[in-house]
């Protein structure tokens, strides 16, 4: 028997509603542990490579993964995948709460959803009991508006996770909510459960998840907890959260300030952690099992507006909706939260696609008539809520907008590309990477597109010096395969980066889960490898090659200076991005041409997947022998 | 001279040598130096510092520790 | 002796169902919790942990006199004497009674695991 899983998996098949249960395989679990190793296996295999993302043969892939509603360090999240209509490649995003543990309870590990409902539909799950009921009373509200009403017709014992207006109406980057403020955000995976009609999916479980050995996990997870209560990070975390750093990144220059155009936002006291935690924190708001506690729950009382509650603003939706929209004041940042929340977008390709209209409204390339009479000023609420309506009803201009970034700056035109601050269609994360060259080069490759929780590096960026391009391409490969570990086992990565819960506590919990004696972290961060270069050749196989031509980021990043802050005059050339690619593929085991190669994909167990890049023409050749090891663990200068 | 003990965890440790116990750095320094000072004399980048705390109350890098007293520093998150 | 519970510190994470069911039943089940986390939410954004404090309306109820005051305070179920009726589940003021394996109620002992594992202040041992 399988244990620290649920055991079983949910076909769903939204055209015709049927419903499938089966055990989950054990073999395939423990070859691609859940959570992000599943969505990427399951969209490889059967995604048609020319299936529209938004067409019955996307799927839409929800799992927990093997630490969900275990008794673990965290194990709060839940992933949820398709294929993107942001990049047209794999997309994959984690949402915490409770949504996960729940669906654990109910004995489930995987949904996959495929076909298009021919009405409004929502998942109802309570454990056995699975059925597909009509949603047409909640199409058209918000997302907390379906989670509260869902919960008043069925019990507030059900977890939910519903899309808003922006997914019903197909808006590339619209997410799923869940727990009144919490979302799988990027990737446009909200777009694609809109698109299939699939409302809501409310589950209650009230099953004992089978554990190998309960009695030893309880016994390291109580020490854990423990040994990191007294931890030096815990008490500023639970705190602040991760607001605090709008402070930190505008003082070393690295804050996304009007869209992207400088480094450094003169007036972010006012939306810093201290304002949030001072003037609108009602709650800390934590997911399910974690003692870290870093959501904040606020209540927004804007004169003239509504009295809303929000969960957050957290640090990227106080940068890509803060001074990147040029928003001072911590309410104004939390009332954008609140509506990108609301009718059911990212805070992040969102706050960054407001962000890009407003300087396109700046420099003149939109107009006033173009959006129906109204502005689209820095800093301005009433600009901001009218442009996110006619994105969300695709009224006008809108309608590009809600696209995505290339259908908008072709619509544009005036050289409106430079303004697009993104990788394959996903906005960049709050960090600018001018100061910090392996940032941008993490964003450059990231598997999904410009997300910083494949890899970090700013301060490793500072300590080997800020513009200094070669040597770093090592590190960005070995935190991709760490940091996206935390999303295939559905654990938190934050009790890794925050308060030293070890990766090798991490898998001493799996084995005593699962019973897997002979697991190890190198087996796991193979598999993390193993999902990089398989979503790599999806990628491929949807969009040709060669992979490099995808690999580079707006011309703003590689052709204008910071023109202000402490990061003034920072500067990369694209020959820069080019020494920084080619050592990264090397680092990879990839052509120059960023194409994975045999070797690599061979070395990782995928022999069929060089066979079907080899027949697309896709196969990279290496230009170095193959690294035993991809990546490189950083390791700081001793002083 | 004087005694500060810094304190410090995750990524910062490694910067921070802590010697008193798991995460507690002792340093001695002389009287009316600024944490600043005080970071950059023992080898310590202020990016690597994104709060101090003097118990609960928030400082800045600004702020001169007296004798004995303990101060919390607080790293960046590893990407919010 | 009692658990006292300060709400406005309670984050909602339910680490102490966990730790609860873990202990008594050896089991990954929040359900069968011996406390409860109220969430009031969206408006006005607050969670409520209702806790046991050995009140003592579930003996008073029993019709089998089967709940039992310890010397320390603490009401025992004595599952001998159980009927397993459901009347003590009914009439916990708190909502904190569960059932168990052959429907046998089963109450909070004051074994303090939910206290321990509490790192927001909401839920703290008093003596």
């Amino acid at each position: 028997m399988l244990k620290g899983f649920g055991g079983r998996q949910l076909r769903i098949n939204l055209s015709t509603g049927e419903i499938r249960t089966s055990p989950l395989d054990p073999t395939f679990a423990r070859k691609w542990l859940g959570g992000r190793g599943f969505v990427a296996k399951i969209l490889y295999d059967e995604v048609p490579r020319n299936a529209d993302p938004f067409g019955p043969e996307n799927r839409l892939v929800v799992t927990p993964g093997v630490f969900s509603g275990n008794f673990g360090p965290s194990g709060s999240k839940c992933s949820f995948g398709a294929v993107s209509p942001l990049s047209n490649g794999e997309g994959d995003s984690t949402v915490g709460g409770h949504f996960g543990p729940e669906l654990k309870f109910a004995g489930y590990d995987l949904i996959v959803f495929q076909g298009i409902s021919p009405k409004p539909v929502y998942l109802f799950i309570d454990d056995d009991r699975v059925e597909l009921r009509d949603a047409s009373a909640y199409w058209g509200q918000g997302t907390m508006e379906t989670e509260a009403a869902l919960k008043r017709d069925l019990g507030e014992d059900f977890e939910i996770a519903a899309v808003g207006p922006a997914a019903e109406n197909r808006v590339v980057f619209a997410c799923i909510g869940h727990d009144y403020g919490r979302q799988a955000g990027r990737c446009g995976v909200g777009a694609v459960m809109g698109g299939k009609r699939l409302k809501a999916i409310a589950v209650r479980g009230t099953r004992s998840t089978p554990l190998h050995d309960l009695p030893t996990l309880k016994e390291l997870t109580l020490r854990i907890i423990k040994r990191t209560a007294q931890h030096p990070n815990m008490a500023p975390w639970q705190k602040y959260g991760t607001a605090m750093f709008v402070g930190w990144s505008n003082e070393h220059g690295v804050y996304p300030t009007h869209n992207f155009q400088t480094t450094y936002f003169d007036r972010y006291a006012g939306i810093d952690g201290g304002p949030l935690v001072e003037r609108i924190l009602v709650t800390n708001k934590a997911c399910f099992g974690c003692w870290m506690n870093c959501g904040k729950y606020s209540k927004v009382q804007i004169e003239g507006k509504d009295t809303v509650y929000v969960e957050g603003p957290e640090y990227e939706t106080g940068s890509l909706c803060g001074g990147n929209c040029g928003f001072d004041q911590i309410e104004q940042v939390a009332y954008v939260n609140w509506l990108c929340d609301t009718v059911g977008i990212d805070t992040m390709t969102g706050g960054n696609i407001i962000a890009f209209a407003m300087e396109c409204y700046e420099k003149g390339l939109i107009t006033r008539k173009q959006l129906e009479g109204h502005e689209l000023r820095w800093g301005n609420l009433e600009d901001v809520e009218h442009f996110i309506r006619m994105v969300v009803e695709r009224r006008g201009i809108g309608e590009y907008f809600a696209r995505g970034y290339q259908a908008a700056a072709a619509y544009i035109g005036g050289g409106a590309e430079r303004y697009t601050c993104q990788v394959k269609g996903q906005g960049m994360s709050g960090y600018d990477g001018r100061g910090a060259p392996a940032m941008l080069l993490a964003y450059m490759t990231a598997d999904i597109g410009a997300h910083h929780n494949r890899a970090w590096t700013i301060t490793m960026d500072e300590d080997l010096g800020k513009d200094v391009i070669r040597g770093k391409a090592k590190v960005v490969v070995h935190l991709q395969h760490i940091r996206p570990l935390f999303d295939t086992i559905s654990s938190c990565r934050l009790f890794w980066g925050e308060i030293d819960v070890t990766d090798q506590e991490h898998i001493d919990a799996i084995k005593l889960m699962t019973g897997w004696d002979d697991f190890t972290l190198e087996e796991a961060m193979r598999l993390s490898e193993r999902i990089w270069n398989l979503n790599r050749a999806h990628f491929l196989e949807r969009n040709g090659g060669p992979g490099r031509k995808f690999d580079y980021p707006n011309a703003r990043f590689y052709e204008e200076a910071v023109p202000s802050g402490p990061a003034k005059g920072a500067r990369l050339t694209l020959a820069d991005l080019d020494v920084m690619l080619d050592e990264y593929y090397a680092a990879r085991g990839w052509g120059l041409d960023g194409n994975p190669s045999r070797e690599v994909l061979e070395d990782l167990g995928l022999e069929d997947v060089a066979t079907n890049l080899e027949r697309a023409g896709l196969l990279g050749q290496l230009s170095a022998p193959l690294p035993p090891v991809r990546g490189e663990k950083y390791k700081p200068k001793a002083f | 001279m004087m005694t500060v003990y810094l304190k410090g965890g995750g990524l910062l440790r490694e910067y921070l040598q802590p010697d008193v116990d798991e995460y507690t750095r002792r340093v001695e320094v002389a009287e009316g130096r600024t944490l600043r000072q005080i970071l950059e004399a023992i080898g310590i980048r202020p990016v690597h510092v994104a709060m101090a705390f003097v118990g609960n109350r928030l400082v800045n890098l600004a702020y001169v520790p007296s004798d004995g007293e303990t101060i919390t520093l607080r790293p960046p998150v590893q990407g919010g | 002796m009692r658990i006292q519970v300060t709400a406005e510190a309670c984050s909602g994470c339910r680490l102490c169902r966990q730790v609860c069911v873990v202990e008594k039943f050896g089991e990954v089940n929040p359900r069968k919790a011996r406390l409860r986390i109220e969430a009031r939410f969206p408006v006005p954004g607050r969670y409520v942990p209702h806790v046991c404090d050995q009140c003592g309306d579930c003996a008073e109820a029993c019709p089998t006199e089967a709940i039992v005051q310890r010397a320390d305070g603490v009401y025992e179920v004595q599952p001998e004497l159980c009927t397993a009726c459901g009347v003590c589940i009914d009439v916990c003021p708190e909502g904190v009674m569960v059932k168990g394996p052959d429907d046998i109620p089963f109450k909070c002992d004051f074994c303090w695991r939910c206290t321990e594992v509490c790192n927001t202040g909401a839920l703290v041992r008093v003596e």
